[in-house]
């Protein structure tokens, strides 16, 4: 459903993304991970052509975009194929958690007005927030914050949900009800690519892992494949990283 | 020898004077409702980059900053129907009021493309992310979020504007200040009759500041 093929994005002279390709079927849960300033936000985001990629071909669903000869109306169809979640959640400071996500159902689906609102109202309940609807963004916690974006990217009638590190921007206590929205959409076989550092989470819910460094995919496979017997020895390192802080705890307690 | 102050005339004065506060409205009303709209137009242009178009913008708010209004109202006035003879039948009133527009819709372009462009790159994206086009985005979460920032420096414009009316007079405009200049030189009070004009203008842009205020008020709470 989504083939990505000999994609390259360049900031100035700093070659981000180095011939990515993979591809994602349909339902697929897919978690990127890897150390900081890898790319792994870029390759998202070119997904979604917020970026726009230096060369290759995306295509999602029955839209392909070439970045040699993309056009504006091309753009604007490939970004209908899925929908994202952001860091830093920017939801519409101008609207109610309501009208975010009914937002993309009246202007882009053109639906009536009344039949977006009812439909907007189904999917916040989904989330949970079935008491928020009439509040502004800047009437929100953190996490309802995201899962308003959450609400709004299911909204918009996209094949794929994109989340760039949805958790990361959160405090501690919010992560959780964040994450049990995402598990939820897992469950009803919602296509997704998540890059997080959340590993706990890539082990439970990813169908596959992939590593990304220094703009390349290292290694994928499923989760018990990476976390547990990765192949590479850069995969290695950053599993034996990030997964330190649990065995030093762990560490501390058998003192 | 004049006694010092005729309080007696000014407040005889005050009325008489108040008749002609419609047009001096009016010029204002109708000025700001077409530089509001010139300007944003402008704005959009500056702000999309558009080929040609946005450079002509830039010459057009370099001229109409750059130069005096009242110079940019003699010349449209008096010196433009010599060139386009179409001009000839138009009236003061309409000149007055094409000659505020055009100066003040450079100054309010400006501040509405800075309003445009202070609302945060994410919002742009966000409406990206879900398939909204540019002009979709612009109108349905630019917009509506940089009226508010640029909201206080429009009504600052407006009431620039109420007082720049005054300079219509030149042109023959009978407005408030022509029939202060009237009064004052028949009776040969000139401090009581501009005086009683500088308190009407000063009464009607304490008025407007204070719409001003309710404004920015209930425009803050809303979000």
């Amino acid at each position: 459903m989504i083939k990505v093929q000999n994609l390259s994005k360049r900031f100035a002279d700093n070659l981000v993304l180095k011939s990515i390709n993979f591809e994602v079927s349909a339902g697929e849960i897919v978690v990127i991970i890897g150390p900081s300033g890898t790319g792994k936000s870029t390759l998202l985001r070119c997904l979604n052509y917020l970026e726009a990629p230096s060369a290759g071909c995306i295509e999602i669903g029955t839209v392909k975009v070439a970045a040699e000869n993309a056009t504006a109306k091309q753009i604007t169809e490939l970004r209908k194929q899925s929908s994202f979640v952001f860091q830093n959640y920017s939801l519409f400071a101008n609207k109610t958690a309501l009208q975010n996500v009914a937002e993309s159902l009246i202007t882009v689906c053109k639906e009536p007005k009344s039949s977006a609102l009812k439909h907007a109202q189904d999917i916040l309940r989904q989330v949970g927030l079935a008491e928020k609807m009439d509040q502004y963004p800047s009437q929100l916690s953190g996490g309802q914050q995201q899962r308003v974006g959450i609400a709004r990217a299911m909204a918009a009638k996209g094949d794929v949900i994109l989340f760039d590190e949805p958790t990361s921007a959160l405090d501690p206590e919010w992560v959780d009800e964040v994450l049990a929205v995402m598990k939820l959409l897992a469950q009803q076989k919602q296509t997704m690519i998540v890059v997080t550092h959340e590993m706990q989470f890539a082990r439970e819910v990813a169908d596959r892992v992939i590593f990304m460094e220094g703009g390349h995919i290292v290694e994928q496979g499923t989760a018990k494949q990476i976390f547990e017997n990765p192949q590479q020895l850069r995969t290695k390192k950053f599993i034996a990283r990030s997964t330190k802080s649990y065995i030093s705890a762990f560490d501390s307690c058998m003192l | 020898m004049q006694t010092p102050l005729d309080f007696q005339y000014i407040v005889e004065l005050l009325p008489i004077l108040f008749n002609y506060l419609g047009v001096t409205m009016e010029m204002a009303f109708l000025g700001f409702f077409f530089a509001l709209i010139l300007a944003l137009i402008i704005a959009l242009v500056r702000v999309f980059k558009l080929p040609v178009l946005h450079q002509l913008a830039g010459l057009f708010i370099s001229f109409f900053r750059g130069t005096p209004l009242l110079v940019q109202l003699f010349l449209l006035y008096y010196g433009l129907p010599q060139l386009l003879p179409v001009l000839a039948g138009m009236d003061a009133f309409s000149a007055a009021v094409i000659g505020l527009s055009l100066h003040f819709s450079a100054y309010m372009a400006e501040s509405i493309r800075a309003a445009i462009l202070s609302i945060d790159k994410s919002q742009v994206e966000a409406c990206f992310s879900i398939g909204m086009t540019r002009l979709q985005a612009m109108r349905r979460i630019i917009l509506p979020q940089a009226s508010r920032v640029a909201m206080p420096s429009l009504m600052n414009y407006f009431i620039d504007m109420i007082k720049s009316t005054s300079l219509a007079f030149t042109l023959g405009v009978a407005e408030i200040m022509a029939k202060a200049q009237m009064e004052a030189a028949s009776t040969f009070k000139f401090f009581e009759s501009f005086l009683a004009v500088a308190l009407i203008y000063w009464a009607v842009v304490v008025f407007f500041t204070r719409i001003q205020h309710l404004l920015e008020a209930r425009l803050n709470k809303a979000y």
